[in-house]
């Protein structure tokens, strides 16, 4: 036997060593690349030569340079960042909704509590000028706030759209370079080697790629990548990317929504269908979150700004010819829509073709929510109302009243498979401003006022005479009720100025009920009486005379009222806009430990993944130390193999 | 299990990041005094804290109104007590003109006078409040409520009363009708009778020239009599007025007590217990500085370091 076969191991054992020295090197020296997994050299012992004496072992040979890599804890990880990028972007979100909600005195609520609390004055000092300028400046304020806190939602929306339009950017870059590695992959598949950090790069785009998009994965036989998200649409396949784009959103075009390009026109795809990454997170504010924000905040600007406008109109101005004057609206709202579906018919120059108008016509029954109007796909003609914040369904038709909104179809009416969103108070806020400029407009006055009959025998008293309807509708009308017993009996007589009764009726008073009893309407005055009525009794309800009238307090004190009333869906506004701060603070909170749990799970499953694919310098030193070890002891195995040849050559020589 | 080195790194960082942020948090409710902040913070709390604050607002606007009610009601306490005094003084002429000794001119000058006092009572009853307002209008009046006419003092107002909203109704002025116009006539009950009227006759039959001493008896036992009524309708008035400046004060009470309940609900909904803050505050300082430590003696770690 030579020495050639052992000068030969030890080369091939030397290469071997120097082979996994360098995938140590490699190893350190991307220890901190994103994405990098560590890679080891296979080895493999030669295969043995046979001889009589059997076989004798012929060394080491570098098998392959593989990586450690473990499909599903990758898929895993990506996964998991999908819904923690998810979350987090849409915490980043809501706690910019929250600033718009704020608590204490900087707050909506405070500013609707300081105006109706200057009524107070107002009916203290009716005639006071300077009270009037202050209770205007307050509306100015209450408006103001309301404006701002409308024109903030705006800015957050403005946000989202901008957001979103950089992160498809981003999302169309990853997945061209995705596209592009695929390719590469692909051509190096030929070699029959693993091309290790490619793959490595590839996984790291993808994972770049589930922070903003949820993703699934399947594997071609060429080694590429097909990425898909949106639960079944391809993103990438093979070399190709698709190119995402940021649309208008069908039903609401100030909305943005994501399509995508795949020849044609831009084909929308569902938020629900994106399971995560933080794409679905902004969408899903801007759908859900931000809309909710919106009516709340519209539904509280239209019901306060609806109940004074009302209560406003009701009374009587300091404005000559005084006594005459109506007041007017205090405060201009933004106004009900109906819009289109981007889908609904069009006539020849793209103008939708029918159309539904919208008017509120009670503020304190509106809902905070949208609506959805389409037509029944179960019949044909008959047209569906969903209100989106329950998804509550009931049938319409045109001139219906729901929750405070009349619904009229227009001319030409909705066309069969139209749909409309209806936003009665989504931009109520938004331009929220007080109309009046003279403090004499405010109608602090009553057009009617009550007083007992001056031989009354009882001690019944005008404990407050409220306006229910607009004033005036019998000009110079008064009502007289007489009591005819002393359980509470009375007639009623409507007379004209000339004391000639036009209408009369009688009631039954108890206390604690308003004379007269609803749905009377005598002269839309609802009147509560203090004390008790005895037989004989009388009580006028009378124009309010012109020398009384600029120091009448009657509309002041009713206005005032509506601090208790319940203006907003059966709630006081004071109520109402606590229990909107409390749903929005709860929104945040559960926001905000979804992102917790949701960055928590992320971690876990990386350092699960990091457990296989990453590097440990500590091992790679140690390693370093090993394969340096039998570097050496390979070379000396080539010295000792010199040796021995040197020791043949000599013998050879010397004999 | 392996740890990955780039991995520990990142995950120190972050868990650094956190007992910072922690730290940050508790500083800014420490130095704010307020443990909600934020709505998210408590919601619960955020909600109790605004209802409270809409309460306190109402509390005092409720006390302005009261103040603006108090201040009617004691002028027409006083306007009431003064007029009481020159009835008095008007009574006291009267018991003088029965006199027997007195001629004609005596009674006269007399009788001026009561006319004098009868003009000093309708100034009373005009009397204006620091805002304007006519106290004893009724429910409003532009101009005097109570005027001289053709048939005697007539009320130019609306009765009732005008009230303001303080929790309760707390008026802004007195029915000046019932006031003045309306004292229970002794001769005919259930008649009304004119305060105005009663000065106007004994003064203009004090001035009327030779009558007789039983027609003088006559004018003076009536006119005595019907002083009496009026005053008696004056008094209820006052005791009226008083009462309603009592219950103004207790009301005034009632809504500074609930101010004061109101303010604590809050505090209690929104603000920090301190102790507590603080004691949270320096576990909060302690685990962020052991991070710190632990991460600096754990990261100097290497095998590397051990092999020269």
């Amino acid at each position: 036997m030579g020495t050639s076969p052992l000068m030969a191991m030890g080369i091939k054992a030397m290469a071997a060593n120097y082979a996994a020295l360098q995938t140590t090197s490699h190893n350190i020296a991307n220890a901190n690349v994103a994405g990098y997994s560590r890679q080891q050299v296979q080895l493999a012992t030669a295969q043995g030569q046979f001889s009589g004496a059997g076989f004798f072992g012929r060394g080491v040979d570098v098998v392959a340079v593989t990586r450690s890599h473990d499909a599903f804890l990758t898929g895993e990880a990506a996964g998991a960042r999908a819904l923690a990028g998810m979350d987090a972007s849409r915490l980043e979100q809501l706690q910019r909704l929250e600033g718009i909600f704020r608590p204490g005195e900087s707050g909506l609520g405070h500013a609707t509590d300081a105006f109706l609390n200057s009524l107070a004055d107002l009916a203290s000092r009716p005639t006071d000028g300077a009270v009037r300028q202050v209770v205007l400046a307050r509306a100015g304020d209450l408006a103001d706030r309301y404006g701002q806190a409308g024109s903030a939602l705006d800015e957050v929306q403005a946000g989202v759209s901008s957001g979103l339009q950089a992160t498809v950017a981003q999302v169309n870059t990853l997945a061209r370079s995705i596209a592009e590695t695929n390719q590469r992959i692909a051509a190096l598949r030929g070699l029959g080697q693993p091309a290790n950090d490619l793959l490595d790069q590839r996984e790291q785009l993808i994972s770049e790629l589930s922070q903003h998009v949820k993703t699934s994965r399947i594997e071609a036989d060429d080694g590429s990548l097909a990425i898909f998200i949106g639960g079944g649409q391809s993103l990438v396949l093979g070399a190709e990317a698709v190119h995402l784009t940021v649309v208008a959103d069908a039903a609401d075009p100030s909305r943005s929504a994501l399509a995508i390009e795949a020849g044609g026109p831009p084909r929308p795809l569902a938020q629900d269908a994106l399971g995560g990454g933080s794409i679905a997170g902004l969408l899903r504010f801007q759908n859900q979150d931000l809309v909710d924000a919106r009516t709340l905040v519209g539904r509280l600007a239209a019901a306060v700004g609806g109940a004074i406008n009302e209560q406003q109109r009701r009374g009587v101005t300091l404005q000559p010819p005084l006594g005459q004057v109506a007041g007017g609206d205090l405060f201009a709202l933004g106004p009900a829509r109906a819009l289109p579906h981007a889908g609904n018919a069009r006539d020849g120059s793209g103008n939708p073709i029918g159309s539904v108008a919208l008017t509120l016509t009670d503020s304190s029954a509106l809902q905070a929510s949208e609506y959805e109007l389409r037509e029944d796909p179960a019949l044909p003609g008959s047209w569906q109302l969903t209100r989106l914040r329950d998804g509550q369904v009931q049938t319409v038709a045109s001139g219906d009243v729901v929750d405070g909104m009349r619904i009229d179809f227009g001319a030409p009416a909705p066309q069969p498979g139209d749909r409309f969103l209806l936003q009665p108070v989504t931009r109520a806020a938004n331009g929220m401003a007080t109309l009046l400029g003279d403090p004499d407009e405010l109608a602090a006055a009553s057009p009617l006022v009550a007083s007992t009959g001056p031989a009354n025998t009882g001690s019944v008293g005008v404990a407050s005479l409220a306006m229910t309807a607009a004033p005036l509708p019998l000009p110079d009308a008064s009502v007289r009720i007489t009591f005819t017993d002393d359980s509470g009996g009375y007639t009623w007589e409507v007379l004209d100025a000339g004391n000639a009764t036009l209408s009369s009726g009688s009631g039954n008073w108890q206390p604690g009920q308003p004379i007269p009893a609803p749905p009377l309407d005598l002269n839309g005055f609802s009147l509560q009486l203090s004390g008790v009525p005895r037989t004989g009794d009388l009580l006028t309800v009378a124009p309010t005379p012109a020398a009384a009238m600029a120091g009448n307090n009657g509309n002041a004190l009713a206005l005032l009222g509506l601090r208790d009333a319940a203006v907003v869906g059966g709630r006081s506004a004071s109520d109402a806009w606590s229990q909107a701060l409390a749903e929005v603070g709860v929104r945040v909170q559960s926001g905000r430990s979804s992102a917790e749990i949701s960055q928590a799970v992320a971690s876990q499953a990386e350092l699960s993944r990091s457990a296989v694919s990453g590097v440990n310098l500590d091992e790679e030193a140690a390693r370093l130390i090993q394969f340096q070890q039998s570097y050496q002891a390979a070379a000396k195995v080539l010295q000792v193999a010199q040796s021995l040849f040197d020791t043949l050559l000599e013998a050879a020589g010397g004999g | 299990m392996r740890i990955a080195t780039a991995h520990t790194f990142d995950a120190s960082l972050a868990q650094l990041q956190r007992r910072q942020k922690a730290l940050g948090e508790a500083q800014e409710q420490l130095t704010s005094g307020k443990r909600v902040l934020r709505a998210s913070d408590d919601p619960a709390a955020a909600a109790a804290a605004e209802r409270a604050l809409s309460t306190l607002s109402r509390s005092d606007a409720q006390q302005r109104a009261l103040d603006a009610s108090r201040a009617a009601t004691q002028l027409a306490e006083s306007s009431l007590g003064e007029a009481g005094a020159l009835l008095q003084q008007a009574r006291e002429l009267l018991v003088g003109a029965g006199n027997g000794s007195y001629n004609d001119a005596d009674r006269s000058s007399l009788g001026q006078v009561i006319a004098g006092l009868r003009g000093d009572l309708l100034a009373l009853a005009n009397r204006r409040d620091s805002d304007g307002r006519y106290i004893f209008g009724g429910q409003g009046s532009d101009g005097p409520p109570l005027q001289d006419g053709p048939g005697g003092v007539g009320f130019n107002g609306t009765p009732g009363q005008a009230t303001t909203a303080a929790g309760a109704a707390a008026p802004l002025s007195v029915d000046g009708r019932a006031v003045w116009l309306r004292a229970d006539d002794p001769a005919l009950p259930g008649q009304a009778l004119s305060v105005f009227d009663v000065m106007d006759r004994v003064a203009s039959e004090l001035m009327t020239p030779g009558r007789s001493q039983a027609e003088v008896a006559a004018t003076v036992s009536r006119g005595l009599a019907e002083i009496d009524a009026s005053s008696a309708n004056l008094s209820t008035w006052r005791t009226r007025t008083g009462e309603t400046l009592n219950r103004l004060d207790a009301l005034s009470d009632q809504v500074s007590q609930e101010a004061l309940d109101t303010r604590e609900a809050r505090s209690a909904a929104e603000d920090l217990d301190m102790v507590q803050a603080i004691s949270d505050f320096q576990s909060r300082q302690s685990g962020y500085d052991a991070a710190l430590k632990t991460y600096s003696i754990v990261q100097r770690m290497s095998l590397f370091d051990y092999l020269r």
